[in-house]
């Protein structure tokens, strides 16, 4: 049938048909070089955010498709991680305008600019309905979610917008600029702010819950432990609800608090404009630059007079952080702190990898680390650190100039140095573009950035 | 042949949490043990600090139980040559923020988020392992173990069954 069909084709003959060629030259017209339009890159806005993630990928906690070696047999259990160990971009925040970002352990949320529904995407580790409730199948709930997805929360009016975000062990909290706080995810404690009930599910769990006004005050910032939740009203009070078993939550008990209460002891007249926690320790900041600290201090992290391992009320650091200056950003990690001043000087306590030498030691004061190493020389004498953030084991410093500089135990990779090894001093991440923020969990670790162009 | 010995594990609520971690410790446990008996429970305070009463002057004692009842624990009756020691060595330090530098491919230090958050626990002799057996499984008759369970899981032949997270005798 083919042949026949050949045989066909070929009954015309190929000289019918011919094409008129021209060699005639085109005469060039300057006029029409004018109207042409003009090519050049796209400058971008200074609105434009990139977000580079790096550290365990398998989790899904970047969101981005890692390619992952295939399943053998019929339950296989996998002990071969997928790590991100430099920074990548997020492909996700290429597409939407993501505002905030924050990292818990094993997930991710970020806040989008949008007037409508979806405002808040999260991706990640789901065991407690810490991202919403997401069932393809009905009646089977997903653990992991591996790319980012929307977070269904009952919004009051689409005009909201958010303006806070962050992520605990197993809990969210989602600041909204007139709606209060929104909670969701495991209250085992009482970290979502709401009654503890026993033995509650939290697995595909679809309750959230909200967080109006504390004292009559509007709640202008958040911050989250791994299982304590710290909010700071208008007038710069700190309120505290979750796990008290270290005296994280500062209410001068041990207990756990079901409702946010306001924290105790020498912040009670103090304007505290922001709160520092990753672990289990709490360090606060007031309008004078001045350091509060509370929570677990088994490593010195808040040292008392009586070598107290637990402090359950906020203590002034003043004499502690005397001679420093004006404190201008602080941060607290698993057994350590880090604070930087105003001049831009990073200083660091506790137990750990602190960036002071290749051996992990306990510094009971704080010690400051030698400026050259986060780029002030001859050369750059206006380098300072303006913003510090703090894992469970590393720690980050961001300069005035958008370098960011990490150090500590680079587990599963958190460091982005391109490889797994531990780092004993500040170096500097090769991220293409200036860093603004950094945020660090457990095992990852997230930078807003903007373009350099 | 060298008698198996018996040991407890039990993986702690912010691990049983954590899908990733969860799977990386299942399979360290399927692959260095035989694994006799596998629960899944939700402790009570009351239970929990029957269970932890040794440590009941120490500071952490409240924090200890708290964590515990905070959620779903796994317990697994594990069984080596060497359990008691082995499954020590594998977690690793009781302090991950000393372990972690210490030995960082150890479970605590590869998992673990705080001192008492630390992954897993792990009976730390014979005596206590039996103890720990006792309080969790009840009806798990030591009688039974060395009499003749011991030696069909000593000499099998024996399968892993995913289902139960337990080895099984072959049939």
């Amino acid at each position: 049938m083919n042949a026949i069909k050949l045989f066909v084709q070929r009954r015309y003959p190929s000289f019918l048909v011919y094409r008129t060629a021209t060699t005639k030259k085109k005469i060039h017209d300057p006029r029409e070089e004018e109207k042409l339009p003009i090519f050049q890159y796209p400058v971008s806005k200074s609105s434009d955010r990139r977000v580079y993630v790096w550290g365990l990928a398998e989790t899904g906690a970047l969101g981005i498709h890692m390619p992952r070696s295939k399943k053998t047999g019929k339950k296989s259990y996998r002990n071969n991680f997928t790590f991100v160990t430099y920074p990548k971009r997020s492909s996700f925040c290429e597409r939407f305008d993501v505002t905030k970002i924050a990292c818990g352990y094993g997930f991710t949320v970020a806040a989008v600019k949008t007037s409508e529904q979806h405002k808040v995407f999260g991706t990640g580790i789901n065991t407690d309905s810490q991202i919403g409730y997401h069932a393809p199948r009905i009646g089977k709930p997903l653990e992991m979610l591996l790319s980012p997805a929307p977070i269904y929360i009952p919004y009051n009016s689409l005009e909201t917008k958010i303006t806070g975000l962050a992520a605990g062990r197993a809990h969210t909290l989602i600041l909204t600029d007139n709606e209060g706080v929104y909670t969701l995810g495991n209250n085992a404690y009482g970290q979502c702010g709401r009654k503890i009930n026993a033995n509650e599910e939290y697995r595909g769990s679809m309750a959230s819950h909200n967080i109006k006004r504390l004292g009559k005050e509007k709640i202008i910032d958040i911050c989250c432990g791994q299982d304590h939740s710290l909010f700071i009203t208008e007038s710069g009070k700190v309120y505290s609800c979750g796990w008290g078993a270290d005296g994280q939550t500062g209410l001068g008990t041990y207990e756990n608090q079901g409702f946010p209460a306001a924290v105790k002891g020498d912040i009670t007249s103090e304007k505290i404009v922001k709160v520092a926690s990753t672990a289990d320790c709490v360090l606060a900041l007031n309008d004078k630059g001045e350091l509060f600290g509370w929570g677990n201090s088994e490593y010195g992290q808040v040292p008392m007079a009586t070598n107290q391992q637990q402090v359950n009320m906020s203590y002034a650091l003043v004499k502690f952080t005397k001679g420093l200056g004006k404190i201008v950003d602080v941060a607290a990690g698993g057994s350590f702190c880090l604070i930087c001043n105003e001049h831009g000087d990073a200083f660091v306590w506790g137990f750990g990898l602190l960036g002071l030498g290749p051996n992990v030691q306990h510094a009971k004061e704080p010690k400051q680390i030698p400026t050259p190493l986060f780029g002030r020389n001859e050369f750059n004498p206006e380098q300072m650190v303006t913003n510090v953030a703090c894992g469970i084991g590393h720690l980050a410093a961001v300069t005035n100039n958008g370098d960011l500089y990490m150090w500590g135990r680079n587990r599963h990779g958190c460091l982005g140095l391109g490889h797994g090894k531990d780092q004993h001093f500040p170096l500097k991440i090769s991220i293409g573009a200036h860093v603004l923020s950094v945020d660090c969990s457990v095992d990852h670790t997230i930078a807003m950035c903007q373009p350099f162009t | 042949m060298q008698k198996l010995q018996l040991s407890l594990a039990i993986i702690k609520p912010h691990a049983v949490k954590n899908p990733v971690a969860l799977s990386y410790i299942r399979n360290v446990i399927k692959n260095s043990f035989i694994v006799v008996k596998t629960r899944r429970i939700c402790l009570e305070k009351e239970t929990a600090e029957d269970f932890y009463k040794e440590h009941i002057q120490k500071f952490f004692f409240n924090r200890l139980i708290t964590f515990m009842t905070s959620g779903s624990i796994d317990l697994h009756i594990i069984s080596h040559t060497n359990a008691v020691k082995l499954w020590r060595k594998m977690l690793g330090p009781t302090k991950v923020y000393k372990a972690q530098f210490e030995e960082p491919n150890c479970l605590r230090g590869m998992f673990g988020i705080s001192d008492t958050r630390n992954v897993a626990h792990g009976s730390d002799s014979v005596t206590s392992a039996e103890r720990e057996i006792k309080f969790f499984f009840p009806e798990f008759s030591f009688y039974d173990w060395h009499t003749h369970d011991e030696i069909t899981y000593r000499k099998g032949p024996i399968i892993f069954n995913h289902h139960l997270f337990q080895h099984v005798r072959k049939l």
